[in-house]
């Protein structure tokens, strides 16, 4: 019944539907990011491929691993082996590569990654869609479709200068939106000695089965020849993006939180002002027999209402606005993403918030003196 | 002033109202204050990165030679150069990562910001294995001058030893360049002669030039120098390479603002809406006023005051708890952005959005009470 009048107070009812609008549009749009981000660098990772650092290595660029350490890994117990018996391996070697942005013209450096000979049966997600694969001992390459995207010149055909000349882009590919589509790729051979270097990076492998981590991670151990680490692709790419994920959800729920206190006061505004408005309403019905809860039922009811409209207002603006537009964080380029559950995690804020602001206008109201609110007028 | 009563009381007929409404503005001006602190600091970065520094790196990943400094030095325009290169390791975890930058005299006439005497200098420069580190640094690890700090890195010695030894001589106060701390600086020389791989390289020459408008010229020029060179390489300014830097989260200014829009809208509507329903109960009290003899415009100024010390008040109180709140949550946040104090114009800046607030909020009330009619608002009141 306390509904039927919301239109009558429809100011003070938008402060509620705006405010919470405006809450989870922000707390949304800033977590897109963060899902976003997670996602691509989810679907990088695989629980069946290991990756292999230099002991004490944080990230790929600061690990060495030499020729005979990398074949030594190759040999581990564990490792996949390809249908023409060769195990599945691919040591690596990154550099980073200059190029500017389409967007601003400001320099950036992109990833160029030297992969084994069996680097896409290791990775078979990655799918060329123009052009054709790079060949061993030539200098040629391959991008992916974010970093074209992205940055001048890498299309298909374009040079990239390197120390020992300028590289062909002989293609590009696609890789389920993961990490890998930021970067380019070459033959690692070829890149290593393009770069005078003589040391990889890290290794990767596919294991045989997913349990096979721990024959691997045993074997590796024992070698006395070998002092690096054994991580899970998985867990080692969730430990890299640890950090920079944190960061982004502490901002959402520290904007979204402070956000949050000022529309919930915005709230418990407009509900004491609606029982003052429906006093006389309200003592009318307590008089005529209606329960305490039922009151308390009924002012709830209008601001989880609400504000619950409100969330939703919100999240579908942010959806529209947001859901599926690039963005790059460093190097990598991904989809922000409003998903279902970032939605329904802001209607949930939202009706917490809700309820918290229409619970104690509520209580008020139903505790107010029956007799002298029919006599004030 | 003699009104000011008048409009105290009037703000405190209901005070579950005002109390909500100044909790609501002053929790959105504690928003504003943070993120104005973190736009000092993207301003700050900037600031203090030079447009008369240049660095000079490697195009690709190989170290350049040492010998490139004289011929760098010899290009017209160029003041000093100052070779350094360094070792990547850890201090005992691998989690406490340390960049050991080493250099020579020279580093330190080109970064003049870093707060050194002559006397630590000296005794740097005369101690092969010493090094001068960060005061933050020197907190967090709890070296002191005189100890012996052992480092880890990948890069052998000629006698295999990974590890590197280096004696605290000199401990930099950072405190007046907060994010642009770290610092762990030593002799190139031990780090030249120790090593076995890449001797005599260098991985960056820092370049001061004469006149910072000519940037980008000399930049071109000293890398004509090499380009046909087996190592080529890449100048660019302080300033454009912390621009390329602050463009790591994308595109900060406009999350900042579109949140801020975001608030101010949501604040206009509220303290709109509050001074909208006091005006509305109080229309039998601005009658009796008008009767009293008080004129249209002194009714309206009554409440533009009113609606002008709730939201001034209100920024002012939320402005003073960002100022209060900054400092605690600075460090945990120092991995990845400087949030610096709130600049006093900021504050003014505040100030004043909070006054354009209060104007558009008690627009709509100001003119419905200039139509009031005081003989119907009076017969109403019975």
């Amino acid at each position: 019944m306390g509904l039927r009048a919301i239109p009558d107070r429809l100011g003070l009812s938008l402060v509620i539907v705006i405010g919470m609008a405006l809450v989870v549009g922000v707390t949304i749009s800033i977590l897109s990011m963060s899902v976003g981000f997670m996602r691509s660098v989810n679907n990088t990772g695989r629980i069946d491929r290991a990756i292999v650092l230099s002991h004490g290595s944080q990230f790929e660029f600061a690990s060495a691993i030499s020729r005979d350490n990398a074949l030594a890994i190759a040999d581990a117990p564990g490792v996949g082996i390809a249908a023409d018996g060769k195990p599945i391996v691919s040591a690596e070697y990154v550099t980073a590569v200059l190029v500017s942005k389409k967007s601003d013209g400001l320099d950036a450096y992109v990833t160029l990654r030297g992969v084994g000979a069996e680097g896409f049966t290791l990775r078979p997600e990655i799918r060329l869609v123009n052009g054709r694969m790079f060949q061993s001992a030539r200098h040629e390459l391959i991008v992916g479709k974010s970093a074209r995207a992205q940055f001048e010149g890498l299309e298909v055909g374009g040079l990239v200068p390197l120390a020992d000349g300028d590289w062909t882009i002989t293609g590009s590919f696609e890789s389920n939106g993961d990490e890998h589509e930021s970067e380019l790729l070459a033959d690692s051979e070829t890149l290593l000695s393009a770069t005078r270097a003589n040391t990889f990076h890290s290794v990767t492998v596919m294991l045989k089965r997913p349990e096979s981590l721990e024959d691997f991670k045993a074997a590796i151990a024992t070698n006395p020849a070998l002092a690096v680490d054994v991580y899970r692709e998985t867990q080692f790419l969730a430990a890299q993006s640890k950090d920079l994920n944190g960061f982004l959800t502490l901002i959402a729920y520290v904007v979204g939180g402070i956000m949050g206190l000022g529309a919930t006061f915005g709230a418990l505004n407009t509900m004491y002002s609606a029982i003052s408005a429906r006093a006389m309403e309200i003592a009318t019905l307590r008089a005529i027999g209606f329960s305490g809860t039922a009151v308390v039922a009924s002012v709830l009811a209008e601001s989880l209402l609400l504000a619950v409209s409100g969330a939703f207002i919100g999240a579908a603006v942010a959806w529209i606005t947001f859901n599926g537009n690039f963005h790059a964080i460093g190097g990598l380029v991904f989809k922000l993403a409003v998903t279902p559950s970032l939605v329904a995690l802001g209607i949930g804020f939202a009706f917490t918030l809700g309820l918290v602001g229409g619970l104690f206008p509520a209580i008020r109201a139903a505790t107010l003196p029956v007799a002298d609110a029919l006599r004030a007028t | 002033m003699k009104y000011f009563p008048l409009v105290w009381n009037g703000l405190w007929r209901k005070p579950a109202r005002t109390i909500f409404t100044v909790l609501s503005i002053a929790v959105a001006f504690i928003l504003f204050g943070i993120l104005s602190g973190v736009d000092a600091g993207f301003a700050h970065t900037l600031e203090v990165s030079r447009l008369d520094r240049l660095f000079t790196d490697s195009r690709f990943t190989a170290p350049m030679p040492l010998s490139y400094a004289d011929q760098i030095a010899n290009v017209p325009g160029v003041t000093v150069v100052a070779p350094r290169s360094g070792l990547f390791g850890y201090y005992q975890d691998p989690k406490n990562f340390v960049y050991v930058l080493c250099a020579d005299r020279r580093f330190f006439s080109l970064r003049p910001e870093i707060t050194i005497s002559t006397q630590q200098l000296k005794t740097l420069l005369q101690t092969r294995t010493g090094a001068a580190v960060s005061a933050e640094q020197a907190t967090k690890y709890g070296w002191k001058v005189g100890d012996r700090v052992p480092i880890q890195t990948k890069t052998p010695q000629t006698n295999g030893n990974e590890v590197w030894t280096f004696d605290i001589v000199a401990i930099i106060d950072d405190r007046n360049y907060p994010g642009g701390s770290g610092w762990f600086i030593a002799n190139y020389s031990y780090l030249d002669e120790g090593r076995v791989a890449e001797k005599g390289t260098i991985t960056r020459f820092l370049v001061r030039i004469k006149d910072p408008e000519r940037g980008g010229q000399i930049g071109r020029q000293i890398d004509k120098l090499f380009a046909n060179s087996p190592v080529a390489t890449r100048t660019s300014s302080e300033r454009s390479g912390a621009q390329a830097g602050l463009q790591y989260f994308g595109d900060v200014n406009f999350l900042t603002s579109a949140v801020l829009g975001a608030v101010f809208f949501m604040l206009l509507f509220l303290s709109g809406n509050t001074m909208l329903q006091s005006v509305r109960e109080r229309i039998p009290e601005f009658a009796v006023l008008k009767a009293l003899g008080f004129s249209d415009s002194s009714v309206l100024s009554l409440v533009v005051a009113e609606s002008v010390l709730l939201c001034v008040l209100a920024a002012a109180a939320g402005l003073l708890v960002s100022k209060l709140v900054i400092p605690i949550v600075r460090g945990p946040l120092a991995d990845f952005l400087l949030l610096l104090q709130i600049p006093w114009s900021d504050m003014l800046l505040g100030l004043v959005l909070a006054l354009i607030v209060a104007l558009l909020g008690s627009l709509l009330p100001a003119l419905r009470l200039k139509r009031l009619n005081v003989v119907e608002a009076l017969v109403k009141r019975q």
